[in-house]
């Protein structure tokens, strides 16, 4: 026996299951058949003596004091994978979600905290809190930089405030903040297939530290500065960047804060496949041909399991496909929305909780390792972060992590010796623009 | 209500259900109509390899009925047909059925095959479940009836490109009919039965299991087909992707059930953990010792008569593991391997190869069986199954339209062939008045009398097309013929089973003055009953003809040997010669039936075959022991379905006791039965005083009654209640409930213990429906239901959830580790019990503790079985005479069961049996005189000495001792209940006994003269 006897109060008294069950009326938070399905197909089943199934007994017993402060719920990446062969649609990731906040807030894990302040410290959402006017200063700096250093490209464009953009685009603030060079290949995406686009200074910031963390106010005041900017401007639709959390936090935050928007909230890799079948995006795999290199794909829970679905799924393996050559992509199994989350999610880069992120990654890792890809394309930011520490602390680097314009823009010959930071030897001469 | 009332019913779908609804209609004097969509009837189960819990071949006990209707005079079976529309009302329908085109000529088709021989179009056959190929022109299975070739339209490439023909050319009847069409019947019916059956559930769409993906991962219809002898692989059992026989094969359970996402069914199939355990016991006996099995559940339902001992089996001596849990994923472990993680109880992840994995697919309706519903305006419920009510299982929400079978819920066989018959009797008590108004009996002149007069023996060779002739000489095998003793006539014929032929017997019958028949053919499985018909016709006895199967036992097996096949041929007939000349004339045996029924037990199942019966006109005898009607239901608040009992049981009761032909007696004891079908008497003690009770028929409606139990304090606190004590308790005392805060249910009280093995069946329904009542009642009360497996089979399942969704907390125990019930400090209860998720042991108080003890069979049940001579099972139930597909009839003729007597369950399922058994005993009350099977033993007196074996080896009752004067005891045969088995002829060391048309003389002659060559 794990723990000593439970002794039930003769008194039923309003446990947290309870109150969680107000909070996700439709969760199905009483329904567990206690199965196990979800414990069984969750990487984090083991982590600090825990798993999904006896997470939700735990709370049904009303043992509210032991759930009070476990860590657990920082390791559970809120992935969906245990809901996705629930027999019963139990919504286990909202159970978890309301069980960070039994943590005082200045208590829960300092990365995700700090993060999420410093997005509320001004309206740009960014989590490294750059300010509106620096991130201005980054674009037209590095615009500025590839219109002079890269010829054929001295009309690209990196619109800012664009009244009346057809696209408003979010940004991530790890390129502007420590990579501002790999924004450039999405800008010359953009301009290839002719967009009508734009960014912002307020509310530009592709991510969201506050829905992790569990803060309501902050995730709903990050995605309403957001979205208002964008409607402000005109747009029609709110394309994401190549971020899973982000594209959810906006997709997921814009419901459950019942924001109203006409605005098309999208994920990108949605109108990379249109612009390629729609013979805008002339993307060729003719580089790969005799190269055979072998890519795979991380498919993003956000945007795929709890997103967008196998559909999705399908354009990533689309657009990949198309630019690294059918006979070039092994997929990886399970995959697409029964995909294991490879452990970045939730949080998890920043909860400070490194051994356990590296224990739950074990199987994704193991799954690319199945592959034998060396590449793997991660059109989310916190998938490519945590691949990428994968492939170096299992893998000893026998795989990286790409992001999806990187592998674009190198088959359309279009990828810059300065955007290529993520290519191995392999790939860093191939398919050079020819200047 | 019409008072123009058409004596035939429609039966629609010819699974197992409507084949039983047909077969019991047609033989209470209805036509019937039997409407398949297929080419052929027989529907799953004539696609499944075994059945549970037996584990009988399940094509092996379904042929003999499929022949039965195919051969039956008052049925007509419409295939490659579906019904469009039922116009009129309930006892005059019009029934528009399309029947497609088969495109082959019934009346000349001899199943020879030859059109699927020369058929060079393959398609995947759909009976193997795609494992194996087909042609378009094709029978679907060997056993089907019709046995009747059909052209695939979908596939022929006459069809698709308009040539080819090549089945037309080489057919040896010119059966083939590419001309035929589509054809709309307007049928005339009184009733219609629907019992259009389900579909298995389709799991390609489920990612995680990757049915379609991965080779090896298969369902279990599949997983039948690759068991079955006469599957894609004929019995051996393999895996598909390579071939190899499994070494470690895992089943996954609740595939598509017990589900509540778009793409499954919340409820529970029913029949998937008992069809697991089959297939696993069946495949380690395929593979021999070595195959690992495993079956991964969440809870075992084996709620049957039956089951739970075959659990036990499989798991304490068979060695099939059981593991509790629901898999995530199958994942690949290599290019045919598979890798299952699961989740034990233990807290570990246990990760495990398989060779072959089977996904127990559950049942569901079909979108063509919702749009036929939607067609005859039959409610259906969101599940898609028929709505019905508790009290009338089988009525849909039109009047005169019935069901049976899984389109009224999942079930399994035995639960659809009581429905069938239960369908068969409720349109029958509507239809009665026009009993036998549609029906055809066949009269023939007189037999001769050919008592010592010499053998003059017809042989008719055929030549079955080329079926015969094309291996077999003939016209040499005539001429052989010729030559045997007493032959006066030997002749052949190209069909002999063709109608013109049948003409020229009878003209050579009389012609040559013949007496005895003997046709050398195909297989008397098929053709002996046409030709004892024929000689009926001609004024012989039936019995003086003998077949000789040249065909399926000669011609078709030894293909590649002529000359050996024609000699083998010539020693048949000769066979049959010897033995056809010592064949002697049966007569018919009679027995008068006298027209009444003797129902014992007037409980709910009681009540509904007596009333059945009445409605058809019978006269009842009602007999009850207690001073009133109604039995246990009397105690029950809601069908599961939430309909309440009291209302509905009380019209019930009403309606026996103002019927003018149901007489009750209460306060009654039976003391003594005696007689046999048709002719039974009865006393019955009442405080009236002795009744002797003439009757034809006996049902026996015992029912059952709560265990008494000291477990868990029950018997020394007033808190300890069992059963529907708790709730009586509160509406007498509604002050205790409102004080209480917290309330306990323990199931599994007696029941699935090793004195007991079985399970009750309806209990955890019944504490379900408590602990939801209670909620409503008081939605603030902890209530808490410990047990062993939830078991809310079917659509029950839909209350297990609700009562989750209200907060009853379900906690599971085993029969080793149960939970400890003390009295606490304040006089409470204190249950202490470890949860087996937290793996932890909870402390729970509660106010009262409610069991649900095991259901026993009532009193004095052994006594009625001693009196009729019917048996009981281990667990003291009637055992009825086939757990499958005979669940209401006994051995012993005349003598049925339905309800608590026969296992534990709910009032729907007594309502049906009652009807069903009903059904039965209508179709031997129907006759004025019953036709025994006249092939009986006889005992030849002067060589018996009376020692008793044979009464004691026969099973039916059909020979006993008496007392003969001076000489001791001496066996006699009751004929009436004979089956003709031959038991007690071998039995007999005298050699006394000896069986009609097999006597030892008939039997050594053929064996003689077939060693004479």
């Amino acid at each position: 026996m794990s723990e000593g006897i439970i002794k039930i109060d003769k008194q039923k008294t309003s446990t947290f299951l309870d109150k969680v069950k107000e909070i996700v009326p439709d969760g199905n938070l009483n329904l567990c058949l206690t199965c196990g399905a979800c414990s069984s197909g969750c990487p984090a089943t083991g982590l600090e003596n825990m798993d999904p199934r006896k997470f939700l007994r735990m709370a049904a017993m009303g043992l509210d004091d032991e759930i009070t402060g476990h860590p657990w719920v920082w390791m559970c990446t809120m992935c969906y994978r245990c809901t996705y062969a629930c027999p019963m649609n139990i919504n286990i990731a909202a159970l978890v979600f309301e069980a960070r906040k039994l943590w005082p807030r200045e208590t829960r894990p300092k990365g995700i905290l700090g993060s999420c302040n410093m997005a509320l410290r001004n309206t740009s959402g960014s989590a490294m809190g750059t300010p509106e006017e620096d991130f201005r200063f980054v674009v037209e700096d590095m615009l500025e930089e590839v219109r002079a250093d890269q010829p054929g490209w001295e009309e690209l464009q990196a619109p800012i405030d664009k009244q009346g953009a057809h696209f408003f685009l979010s940004q991530n603030s790890r390129e502007p903040v420590t990579e501002p060079e790999e924004m450039a290949p999405l800008w010359k995406i953009l301009h290839l297939v002719g967009a009508d686009w734009t960014y912002s200074t307020t509310g530009w910031g592709g991510e969201n530290y506050c829905m992790f963390l569990a803060d309501d106010e902050g995730w709903k005041k990050i995605t309403n500065t957001t979205l208002q900017t964008a409607m402000g401007l005109g747009c029609k639709v709110y394309l994401n960047t190549e971020c899973g959390h982000s594209t959810y936090s906006v997709y997921a935050g814009q419901k459950k804060f019942k924001i109203e928007t006409e605005l098309e909230i999208a994920p990108m890799v949605k109108y990379y496949a249109q612009w390629i079948r729609e013979g805008r995006l002339k993307v060729n795999s003719d580089w790969n041909k005799d190269l055979k290199i072998k890519f795979t794909v991380q498919d993003p829970c956000n945007q795929i399991r709890k997103g967008w679905g196998d559909t999705l799924a399908d354009e990533l393996r689309f657009v990949t496909m198309a630019c690294v050559g059918e006979e070039n992509f092994i997929d990886t199994y399970p995959n697409k929305s029964n995909n294991y989350c490879c452990g970045g999610g939730g949080g998890s880069l920043q909860n400070g909780y490194k051994d356990a992120r590296f224990y739950y990654g074990r199987l994704k890792h193991a799954q690319i390792m199945e592959t034998g890809a060396p590449y793997v394309i991660t059109p989310c930011h916190n998938c490519h972060a945590q691949i990428h520490e994968l492939g170096e602390h299992f893998g000893g680097g026998k795989y990286r992590s790409l992001h999806l314009w990187t592998i674009i823009a190198l088959s359309l010959g279009i990828l810059a010796e300065s955007e290529r930071t993520y290519l191995g030897p392999d790939l860093a001469e191939v398919n050079l623009p020819g200047y | 209500m019409t008072e123009n009332v058409i004596g035939s019913a429609m039966v629609v779908g010819g699974g197992i259900g409507g084949i039983q609804s047909a077969l019991d209609l047609a033989n209470a004097g209805f036509f019937v109509y039997l409407v398949e969509k297929s080419p052929a009837i027989g529907g799953v189960m004539s696609a499944l390899d075994k059945t549970f819990p037996t584990n009988d071949c399940s094509m092996c006990i379904l042929s003999p009925k499929l022949v039965e209707v195919g051969r039956h005079r008052n049925i007509r079976l419409l295939t490659l047909s579906e019904v469009e529309s039922v116009a009129g009302e309930a006892g005059n329908f019009t029934v528009t059925v399309r029947e497609r085109p088969r495109y082959i000529d019934v009346e000349k088709c001899i199943a020879c095959g030859k059109c699927a021989e020369k058929c060079p179009r393959k398609v995947k056959n759909e009976f193997n479940q795609g494992f194996s190929e087909r042609k378009a022109a094709y029978v679907p299975y060997p056993q089907a009836v019709p046995l009747k070739y059909a052209i695939d339209a979908a596939h022929c490439i006459y069809f698709e490109k308009g040539k080819c023909r090549a089945c037309e050319k080489f057919c040896p009847t010119g059966a083939v009919n590419f001309t035929q069409t589509e054809t709309l019947h307007h049928i005339d019916v009184g009733a219609v039965i629907l019992s259009p059956g389900f579909s298995p559930y389709n799991p390609a769409g489920v990612d995680r299991y990757g049915y379609g993906v991965l080779p090896n991962v298969i369902t279990s219809m599949e997983f039948e087909r690759i068991l079955s002898a006469s599957g894609p692989f004929e019995g051996h059992l393999v895996r598909p992707s390579d071939h190899q026989e499994p070494q470690k094969i895992a089943w996954l359970q609740c595939v598509g059930s017990r589900d509540i996402r778009e793409d499954a069914h919340g409820y529970c199939s029913g029949i998937c953990c008992m069809a697991a355990i089959k297939e696993a016991l069946v495949a380690m006996e395929h593979a021999g010792s070595g195959l690992d099995t495993a079956i991964f559940y969440m809870d075992m339902r084996t709620h049957g008569k039956g089951f739970e001992q075959t659990f036990n089996q499989a798991r304490e001596v068979a060695g099939v593991r059981f593991v509790r849990a629901r898999v995530h994923s199958i994942e690949p472990a290599d290019s045919h391997d598979l890798k299952i993680t699961c989740f034990l109880d233990s807290g570990e992840l246990h990760e495990e190869i398989f060779n072959l994995v089977v996904l127990s697919v559950g049942m569901e309706i079909s979108k063509e069986t919702r749009q036929l519903a939607e067609k005859l305006g039959v409610a259906v419920d969101s599940d898609g199954f028929a709505a019905t009510s508790g009290f009338s299982p089988v009525a849909t929400s039109r009047p005169g339209v019935f069901v049976s079978g899984a389109f009224a819920g999942p079930k399994d066989i035995p639960q659809t062939v009581v429905e069938a018959s239960a369908a068969a009797s409720a349109s029958a008590a509507l239809l009665a008045q026009a009993r036998n108004r549609l029906t055809h009996e066949r009269t023939y002149p007189d037999a001769m009398p050919v008592s010592g007069q010499t053998p003059r023996i017809g042989v008719f060779v055929c030549h079955c097309g080329t079926n015969i002739a094309g291996i077999v000489d003939v016209p040499s095998v005539r001429d052989y013929a010729q030559t045997l003793p007493d032959v006066v006539f030997a002749t052949n014929n190209l069909f002999t089973c063709s109608q013109d032929t049948q003409q020229s017997i009878r003209q050579a019958i009389v012609e040559h003055g013949l007496n005895r028949v003997v046709v050398a053919a195909c297989t008397p499985r098929t053709h002996e009953p046409l030709f004892q018909e024929t000689l009926q016709e001609a004024g012989l006895n039936p019995y003086l003809f003998e077949f000789a199967n040249i065909r399926d036992q000669n011609a078709w097996v030894h293909q590649k040997n002529p000359e050996a096949a024609t000699q083998k041929a010539r020693d048949l007939v000769r066979m049959a010669v010897a033995r056809v000349s010592l064949l002697e004339a049966i007569e018919p045996l009679k027995i008068p039936v006298n027209p009444v029924a003797l129902v014992i037990g007037a409980g709910v199942a009681g009540m509904s075959a007596a009333l059945n019966l009445a409605d058809q006109g019978f006269e009842i005898w009602l007999i009850e022991r207690e001073s009133q009607l109604g039995g246990h239901a009397r105690q029950v608040r809601q069908i599961w379905n939430n309909e309440p009992v009291q209302p509905l049981l009380s019209c019930l009761i009403e309606r026996v006791q103002n019927h003018e032909s149901i007489h009750c007696l209460t306060g009654a004891e039976i003391t003594a039965i005696d007689g046999f079908v048709g002719n039974f008497s009865t006393k019955v003690q009442t405080h009236q005083g002795l009744h002797t009770i003439a009757h034809g028929a006996v049902i026996l409606a015992t029912g059952g009654q709560p265990l008494q139990t000291t477990e868990y304090l029950c018997g020394q606190s007033g808190r300890v209640t069992t059963w529907h004590e708790l709730e009586y308790l509160f509406d007498q005392y509604p002050e205790k409930l409102a004080s209480a805060t917290g309330i306990a249910f323990i199931q599994c009280v007696g029941s699935r213990e090793p004195e007991r093995p079985y399970c009750s069946r309806i209990c955890c329904t019944a504490s379900v429906q408590g602990a939801i009542r209670l909620k409503e009642k008081k939605p603030e009360l902890r209530v808490v239901i410990f047990y062993r497996d939830m078991r809310t089979f079917g659509q029950r399942e839909a209350l297990y959830q609700k009562a989750r969704g209200m907060g009853v907390i379900f906690i599971r125990y085993s029969a080793e580790d149960k939970p400890v019930v003390e009295v606490d400090a304040q006089g409470g209860l204190l249950i202490t019990a470890l949860d087996p998720i937290l793996d932890r042991r909870l402390q729970i108080p509660v106010d009262y503790l409610n069991l649900a003890t095991a259901i026993v069979p009532t009193e004095g049940q052994k006594q009625i079985a001693q009196m009729l001579k019917v048996p009981l099972n281990d667990d003291g139930f009637y055992l009825e005479a086939h757990v499958k597909l005979r669940p209401v009839d006994f051995s012993t003729d005349g003598v049925f069961v339905c309800g608590l007597a026969h296992y534990p369950k709910p009032i729907e399922e007594s309502v049906a049996q009652g009807q069903a058994a009903a059904s039965r005993a209508s179709a031997l009350l129907v006759k004025e005189s019953i036709d025994i099977a006249p092939i009986v033993s006889v005992v030849d007196e002067s060589r018996c000495i009376g020692c008793g074996l044979c009464e004691a080896s026969c099973s039916f009752g059909a020979i006993r001792l008496k007392k003969v004067t001076g000489k001791g005891y001496r066996a006699e045969n009751i004929s009436a209940l004979c089956k003709g088995c031959g038991v007690c002829a071998a039995a007999c060391p005298q050699q006394a006994i000896d069986m009609k048309h097999f006597r030892e003389t008939q039997i050594l002659a053929a064996l003689c003269a077939g060693a004479a060559a």
